[in-house]
């Protein structure tokens, strides 16, 4: 009796000593962390002198703060944009990578390369990348001089395929449209005859002023026609970035749950006659519903604690054209050489957890019911 | 037994703790790594042999500030630390820095007025001294020697008001279209002190910060004017990150720095003949401005050694160390015996550029650089107005309309 009582005890415990480690760390720094936030939340406290109760004076002060409200605007427009395209992008990358062709490890590897670089150096090559006079202008530049050029190359490429390709319809033989070897045959004639064109001096490049787009350091907003919902080109640029490193990581979920759908789902569909197209539309799509979900909430929350990109960009851009909510916390706790805000930030900080969790509280409502009617 | 082993034990410990004081120095990473450890080695190792003291010196490579608040407040911070006037005033006013008022009447070799008043004053609040400046820099106009030759122009001198500057920068600038005169950086830390030339101060007799003012308007003016004509360029535009690399590609004929630029010219653009003289006048008010930058010497408040860190403290500031800091060429020593040095009198670029660099400390409208409690909050919006004109997003009025409200939105929180 004794002892199996002992035994169930150990039992109930077992759990519970299993978890110890993750629950450890947990409670130190998130849980304990998360309570003085909250109670510096209520405070005047500079780091070193003792905390001053304030009550609710710094949850007054952030919304009264020009910056607050540009980093949250900013933080939710990043959320809207970035979120968006990464899930479709992830997906469409995890349909294209679930084929079988050779060489697909290959590619699956180095579509994922952007996500297990680090976003530190990644983002100091992209800061290089957008330079005034850097690599993406010079591109432009050189595309800009050279776009008749490879019009007409790209025109006559086309015209050739057609022809070729109409030709041996003319003599009913079944050829697709992007038949390689006619392919191979008309880049290649084009190539020659646009290359001794430009050799003989027959075509020229355009001259062109070279492209003097400011990336960073500038205040402008884009596009024009949404007005004050517009956001400034420097976020527009880490926007472009986070959606390039985040997507191979979700893309890599979409893949494991393609992986999952029951070939005979695509057997039966095939009986029944549907195209490619309405097999995503309607087996892919439906069976992916949970991955959605993850890959939607993990994104609404890594695009709110945005704070990396916009930190190392640092001084290239001006403040109130990249700010979010997460850099507006950290510029608070040090601001450059002057005194802590520790209060405004935790208020700052709260607000956001709270902003978080009802971002993520809504999307669980509409994409989970609509996932149970599917 | 047990109790007795334990007693020992304290007793061994708290005696092993007196014989041995171990004094951790926290700075900056980079040259002041090398420089304070050969400092260490030559001149302070040697003082404090029998002592029982010992000198460790920790360098952080990045973000000195942000380090030392962390530290301070975590109780982890070192003996003694490294203080910029931009932002020791926001750690005074938190108590974590010593007063050092009473170990400085005690002290033989170390007295408040062997340092130039101006310096120690930017560390002295309401007569209590939190810091002794460990050396300091203004600003210059350091010129690439060959391109004014080149050009046939004179050499910039301090004679010059803004009119006679512009005019050699002008003919400079016409050698090429990728020669630029004068290297335009869009920060405050530059520019600032052409507008205190001009009669601008930061803060008005009400405390405000008035960018309307006609001497900070006519000041902003003339500078962004010059990235308009093409008569100077911003650093960034020619993919250098300030004054001093793009005066070592020599595409740029003039920076405005300060004396750090001479370790960088030497080591990046060793061939190049360079030239300094003062700041230009101002050719209404007749004044020259400039900032001056300092880094002082604090002590941690809540520090186990205080006596001794003292003791290291006189060193690093005895005449000594400074004669070797300011012969090795790395920054310009606080002392003022340092004043009539024979170093000054050399027949040599680099303790000529120095010596300008000392004399712009006193003469004309000279500030420190540190703008209250509101440290780079302060200075910010100015920076990103000038960088708006300067890449031609805004007129300079609406670029100083914006500044203005970000400034009063710092400024009132």
């Amino acid at each position: 009796m004794r002892r199996r009582s002992s035994q169930g005890l150990g039992e109930r415990l077992a759990p519970y000593v299993l978890l110890a480690p993750f629950l450890f760390t947990l409670i130190v720094f998130f849980g304990y962390a998360f309570v003085r936030v909250f109670y510096f939340s209520f405070t005047d406290y500079d780091l070193f002198a003792t905390p001053k109760w304030v009550g609710l004076k710094n949850y007054l002060n952030i919304f009264r703060d020009i910056d607050f409200t540009l980093a949250m605007k900013h933080s939710l427009t990043f959320m809207l944009v970035v979120t968006t395209a990464q899930t479709v992008l992830a997906l469409v990358l995890a349909l294209v990578l679930n084929q079988r062709i050779r060489g697909i490890n290959f590619f699956r590897a180095a579509y994922y390369m952007p996500s297990v670089t680090s976003s530190v150096v990644i983002t100091l090559i992209f800061i290089w990348f957008f330079q005034r006079r850097g690599v993406m202008n010079f591109l432009i530049s050189k595309f800009q001089e050279y776009r008749g050029i490879v019009g007409l190359f790209l025109l006559l490429a086309a015209a050739l395929q057609l022809s070729l390709v109409g030709w041996e319809k003319l003599r009913r033989r079944p050829v697709s449209l992007f038949e390689p070897s006619f392919l191979f045959l008309s880049l290649l004639l084009s190539f020659i005859v646009v290359f001794s064109a430009v050799r003989f001096g027959l075509l020229t490049p355009r001259e062109v002023a070279p492209v003097d787009i400011i990336w960073f350091n500038t205040t402008k907003k884009w596009p024009n026609f949404l007005g004050s919902l517009a956001f400034p080109v420097p976020l527009g640029a880490i926007m472009l970035f986070n959606i390039w490193t985040t997507a191979p990581t979700f893309m890599l979920l979409y893949l494991a749950g393609l992986q999952d759908i029951p070939r005979e789902l695509y057997e039966a569909a095939a009986v029944d006659g549907a195209e490619r197209w309405h097999m995503i539309r309607y087996i892919v799509i439906p069976q992916l519903k949970p991955i959605t979900f993850l890959v939607v909430t993990m994104g609404l929350i890594g695009t709110l604690q945005m704070f990396d990109q916009v930190a190392i960009l640092g001084g290239q851009a001006p403040r109130q054209s990249t700010i979010t909510l997460a850099y507006y916390i950290y510029s608070n706790i040090f601001p450059s050489s002057a005194t802590p805000r520790v209060g405004m930030a935790s208020a700052a900080a709260m607000f956001l957890a709270i902003l978080t969790s009802v971002i993520v509280y809504i999307q669980r409502k509409v994409l989970g019911e609509e996932g149970d009617h599917a | 037994m047990k109790r007795l082993s334990l007693a020992l034990l304290v007793v061994f410990l708290a005696a092993s703790v007196a014989g041995a004081q171990h004094i951790r120095i926290g700075g900056f990473g980079g040259n002041d790594t090398i420089i304070v450890e050969e400092m260490i080695e030559l001149f302070v190792r040697p003082a404090l042999e029998g002592t029982g003291i010992t000198v460790q010196y920790e360098p952080v490579a990045d973000d000195f500030q942000r380090y030392i608040i962390n530290a301070l407040s975590a109780g982890t911070a070192p003996d003694l630390f490294y203080m910029d006037v931009l932002w020791a005033g926001s750690l005074i006013q938190s108590g974590v820095v010593e007063p050092l008022n009473a170990y400085l009447e005690k002290s033989t070799v170390l007295k408040p007025e062997d340092i130039i008043p101006s310096l120690l004053d930017a560390f002295t609040v309401d007569g209590t001294i939190y810091g002794i400046p460990k050396d300091f820099n203004t600003l210059a106009v350091f010129y690439n020697k060959d391109l004014f030759d080149y050009a046939g122009v004179e050499y910039p001198n301090n004679e010059d008001t803004w009119d006679t500057f512009y005019a050699k920068l002008e003919q400079v600038a016409a050698i090429d279209p990728d020669i630029y005169g004068l290297a335009l950086q869009p920060e405050f830390a530059r520019f600032g002190a052409l507008a205190f030339a001009a009669g601008f101060t930061p803060f008005n007799a009400e405390g405000k910060s008035d960018l309307s003012d006609p001497a900070f308007v006519e000041a902003i003016k003339w500078y962004t004017g010059m990235a308009e004509t093409g008569v100077g360029v911003m650093p960034q535009d020619i993919s250098q990150g300030w004054g001093g690399g793009a005066l070592a590609s020599e595409q740029v004929a003039v920076a405005l720095e300060g004396a750090w630029i001479i370790g960088a010219l030497k080591s990046d653009a060793p061939n190049l003949q360079y030239g300094a003289c003062l700041m230009p006048k101002h050719p209404g008010t007749g004044q020259r401005g400039n900032f001056v930058y300092t880094v002082a010497w604090g002590m941690n408040a809540a520090s186990a050694h205080k006596e001794a860190a003292f003791q290291v403290l006189e060193i690093l500031t005895s005449p000594e160390v400074q004669q070797w800091v300011l012969e090795r060429g790395l920054a310009i020593p606080s002392r003022e015996a340092l004043a009539d040095n024979p170093y000054f009198q050399q027949d040599d670029p680099e303790a000529q550029a120095n010596y300008v660099v000392f004399l712009g400390a006193s003469d004309g409208n000279v500030l420190p650089f540190s703008f209250g409690s509101y440290g780079g909050d302060w200075t910010g919006p100015i920076d990103q107005a000038l960088s708006a004109v300067m890449s031609k997003q805004a007129t300079v009025e609406e670029a100083l309309q914006e500044a203005q409200q970000r400034l009063d939105a710092v400024m009132g929180r």
